[in-house]
C-alpha cells in the first residue's frame, strides 16, 4: 500500500468519524443527563433520514438546508415524546428495566411507522453534488462527505458552545456529573431533563439527515448505526463529549481500515468487537484512562 | 423461605396448587391420545418451545433484571450447532446436549466482560452480539450463509417424537425455573436486581450469579433451538437470529409477567396462540403492535398478565369481603 492510498484511507476515516461523532453526542447527553440509554435513538435517525428525504423529493429543498430544519423540529418531536412517556420513567442514578424496555418499544413502534409510511424500499437522496470529487494533489475528497463533515463538525461546535456558555449548559453539565449536588445547586432537575432529551433527538434527526446524503436507508435503518453510537460512546466513557469525538474516531479507523483485511459485509461484528474489547481494556472508556493518568500525576 | 415450604402441603387448597403442574403436565402428555390433527400439534410444539425460551430469559431478565436483547443469539447458535452435528450422524439427544454448551460458550462471551461493570453495558452488548453474530453466519460458507442450511435425517420423520421432546425441555425449563425461584442463587439473582451493590455487601457474588443465570439461560435457549432445528429440517440467519425472535423472546416473560415462574409460560402460550394465529396474517404491524404493547404494559402493568391477576383476585377477594357474603378468616 502505497503512502497516498494510506493518506485516503486515513482521510475517509476522519471524514466518516465527523458524522458518526454526530449521532453519538444526542445519546450521550440523554444518558448523561437522564441515566436512560435511549434506545429509541435508531428509530429517529431513521426519521431523520425520511424527513429530509421528502423535503428534498416533495419540495426540492437542498438536504443541507433540511439537516438545518430537521433540528427544530425534531427538538418539538423530543419535548414531546419526553412529555408523554420519559418523564413517566422512575428516575435513577443507571438505567432501568423499565427505560430499557419502554425505548425498546418506542423504537419498534417507529421503525413500524417507518414500513407503514415508506415501505421497506431502499430509498437514497441523490443530488448533483453527490458524485463530485474534489481532487487536490494525489487526494481525492469526496465533496458530499467533505460537506457532512462540516455540518457535523459545527453542529457538534454550536452544542459545545452552548454547554459552556449557557445556564442550560451549565445545568446539563452539572447533571452529567452529579445530578444530587446540580438539584442542590438548584438546577430544575425536571426541565433541564426535557430540553437536554429534546437536544439528543434533535441531534439523532439531524444526523439521520446527513447519514440518508452518505448512505441508501430503510426503517430499519437505524439499528446499525445505534450499535455504532453505543460503540464511540462506551469508546469515550458515556458522559464525556471529548470522549465521542475520540470514540467516533477510532470506530470510524477501524472500520475504514478492517476493509484491508476482511470483506465489508463484516463490518457490523467489527463494531462489535470493538465493543467488547473497549469494555475488557478500558471499561471507563477512553476519558477513564486520561482521567486515571491525570489522577496519578 | 422455609417456612413457606412447610406449611406449603399443609392446607388442601395448596396441595392442589402444587399438584397442578404435574396434572398439567399429564394432560399435555396424554393429549395426543385424542388424536388432535397434525395441525394442532404443531402449534403445540411450537409453544413448548417458546416456553422453554421464555422461561429461560425470565431466569436472567426476571429474577436477576439484566436485559438482554440478544438471546436470538443462543436461539440460533443452538440451532445451527444442532443442525451440523444431526448431519453428521450424531443422535439427537446429543446435537441438542452440544447446541446448549455452544450458546453457554456465547453467552460467557458476552458476560465476562460485561457483567463485571454496573450500568447499561450489558444491555448494550446483547444487541451488539446479536447483529454481529447475525452478520457472521450470513457470511459463513459451511452452513451455507445467507441461503441457508439443510437438515438431512436419516428414517421417517415422527411428529410425536418431536412434540415429546419439546414438551420434555419445557418441563426441564420449568423445572429450573421452580429450584431457582426457592433456592438461595434465586434469592441472590432477586437481591441484585434489586440493588447490586446491598447484595455484594451481604456476600453475593454479583458477577459469579450474573454469569451463572445468563449460561443456564443460554443452554436452555440454544436446546430449544436444537429442538425447533431439527423439526424444522431447514434454518437460515434471518430466520433463526432474526432481530424479531429476540424480540419475541424478551416480550413473552414480559406479557406474562417478570419474575415469577408461571408468567413466563403464560406469556409464551398467549404469545405462541397470537402470532400463529393473528399476527402472521398481519405482517406489517407486528412490530408496531409488539412495540405498543411493551409500552402499554411498562406503564400500566409491569407485573404482566400474572400482576393483572393477583390485582383482580385482590379486588374480587375485598368486594366479597366487604359484602359480607363470605365469612372472615
Amino acid at each position: 500500500m502505497s503512502a497516498v492510498d494510506l493518506l485516503n484511507l486515513v482521510i475517509a476515516a476522519l471524514l466518516l468519524a465527523g458524522v458518526y461523532a454526530a449521532m453519538s453526542v444526542g445519546m450521550t447527553i440523554v444518558y448523561g443527563v437522564m441515566k436512560i440509554v435511549n434506545l429509541a435513538h435508531a428509530g429517529f435517525l431513521m426519521l431523520g433520514a425520511y424527513f429530509v428525504y421528502e423535503l428534498y423529493a416533495r419540495f426540492s429543498i437542498d438536504p443541507l438546508v433540511g439537516v438545518v430544519l430537521a433540528f427544530p423540529v425534531f427538538f418539538f418531536i423530543g419535548l414531546a415524546v419526553h412529555w408523554i412517556l420519559i418523564r413517566r420513567i422512575p428516575s435513577s442514578d443507571q438505567p432501568t428495566l423499565t427505560s430499557l424496555l419502554l425505548l425498546f418499544g418506542l423504537w419498534l413502534v417507529l421503525q413500524n411507522l417507518g414500513y407503514l409510511i415508506w415501505g421497506n424500499a431502499d430509498r437514497a437522496i441523490l443530488t448533483p453534488r453527490t458524485l463530485y470529487v474534489l481532487q487536490i494533489g494525489p487526494i481525492s475528497f469526496p465533496a458530499v462527505r467533505l460537506i457532512v463533515f462540516g455540518a457535523a463538525v459545527a453542529s457538534i461546535g454550536g452544542l459545545e458552545l452552548v454547554l459552556h456558555k449557557t445556564w442550560f449548559g451549565g445545568a446539563v453539565r452539572a447533571l452529567m456529573q452529579n445530578s444530587d449536588a446540580g438539584r442542590i445547586v438548584g438546577v430544575n432537575v425536571e426541565k433541564t431533563a426535557r430540553i437536554a432529551f429534546g437536544v439528543g433527538i434533535a441531534f439523532a434527526g439531524a444526523a439521520g439527515g446527513l447519514l440518508a446524503m452518505l448512505y441508501s436507508f430503510s426503517p430499519d435503518f437505524g439499528g446499525s448505526f445505534l450499535l455504532r453510537a453505543f460503540v464511540i460512546i462506551v469508546l469515550g466513557g458515556l458522559e464525556s463529549f471529548a470522549g465521542v469525538a475520540i470514540g467516533a474516531l477510532i470506530l470510524a479507523l477501524a472500520e475504514t481500515f478492517s476493509i484491508l483485511v476482511l470483506p465489508a459485509s463484516y463490518q457490523p461484528a467489527i463494531a462489535f468487537s470493538l465493543l467488547v474489547l473497549a469494555l475488557v481494556v478500558l471499561p471507563e472508556g477512553v476519558a477513564g484512562l486520561w482521567n486515571k493518568r491525570h489522577r496519578l500525576a | 423461605m422455609k417456612g413457606r415450604l412447610n406449611k406449603g402441603v399443609s392446607s388442601p387448597s395448596k396441595f392442589a396448587a402444587a399438584l397442578a403442574p404435574f396434572l398439567l403436565v399429564a394432560i399435555l402428555a396424554l393429549l395426543p391420545l385424542l388424536e388432535p390433527g397434525s395441525e394442532t400439534i404443531r402449534l403445540l410444539f411450537v409453544t413448548f418451545v417458546w416456553v422453554t425460551v421464555s422461561v429461560a430469559w425470565n431466569l436472567l431478565g426476571g429474577f436477576g433484571g439484566q436485559v438482554s436483547f440478544g438471546f436470538a443469539v443462543f436461539y440460533g447458535l443452538g440451532a445451527y450447532a444442532a443442525a451440523l452435528s444431526l448431519n453428521r450422524g450424531i443422535s439427537p439427544i446429543l446435537s441438542f446436549l452440544l447446541a446448549g454448551s455452544v450458546a453457554v460458550l456465547a453467552s460467557l462471551l458476552v458476560g465476562l466482560p460485561t457483567f463485571r461493570l454496573k450500568g447499561p453495558y450489558f444491555a448494550i452488548a446483547t444487541i451488539g452480539a446479536s447483529e454481529a453474530v447475525r452478520v457472521v453466519m450470513t457470511n459463513v460458507s459451511i452452513t451455507g450463509g445467507a441461503s441457508g442450511y439443510r437438515i438431512m435425517e436419516t428414517g421417517t420423520f415422527h411428529q410425536l417424537q418431536h412434540f415429546y421432546t419439546a414438551l420434555a425441555l419445557a418441563v426441564i425449563a420449568m423445572a429450573i425455573s421452580i429450584l431457582v425461584q426457592r433456592s438461595k442463587f434465586g434469592l441472590a439473582l432477586i437481591a441484585i436486581r434489586e440493588d447490586e451493590e446491598a447484595a455484594s455487601d451481604l456476600g453475593v457474588n454479583p458477577f459469579r450469579a450474573k454469569l451463572l443465570a445468563h449460561a443456564l439461560a443460554a443452554a436452555l435457549t440454544g436446546a430449544a433451538g436444537g429442538v425447533y432445528a431439527r423439526y424444522a429440517a431447514f434454518i437460515h440467519p434471518q430466520g433463526v437470529f432474526a432481530f424479531s425472535v429476540g424480540v419475541a423472546i424478551l416480550l413473552m416473560p414480559i406479557i406474562g409477567g417478570v419474575g415469577t415462574v408461571w408468567g413466563p409460560v403464560i406469556g409464551a402460550v398467549v404469545y405462541g396462540l397470537v402470532h400463529e394465529e393473528l399476527i402472521a396474517s398481519f405482517p406489517q404491524l407486528h412490530l408496531l403492535l409488539y412495540g405498543s404493547l411493551l409500552i402499554l404494559i411498562i406503564f400500566f402493568e409491569p407485573g404482566g398478565v400474572i400482576g393483572l391477576l393477583e390485582k383482580s383476585f385482590r379486588v374480587f377477594a375485598y368486594t366479597r369481603r366487604l359484602s359480607g357474603s363470605h365469612p372472615q378468616r
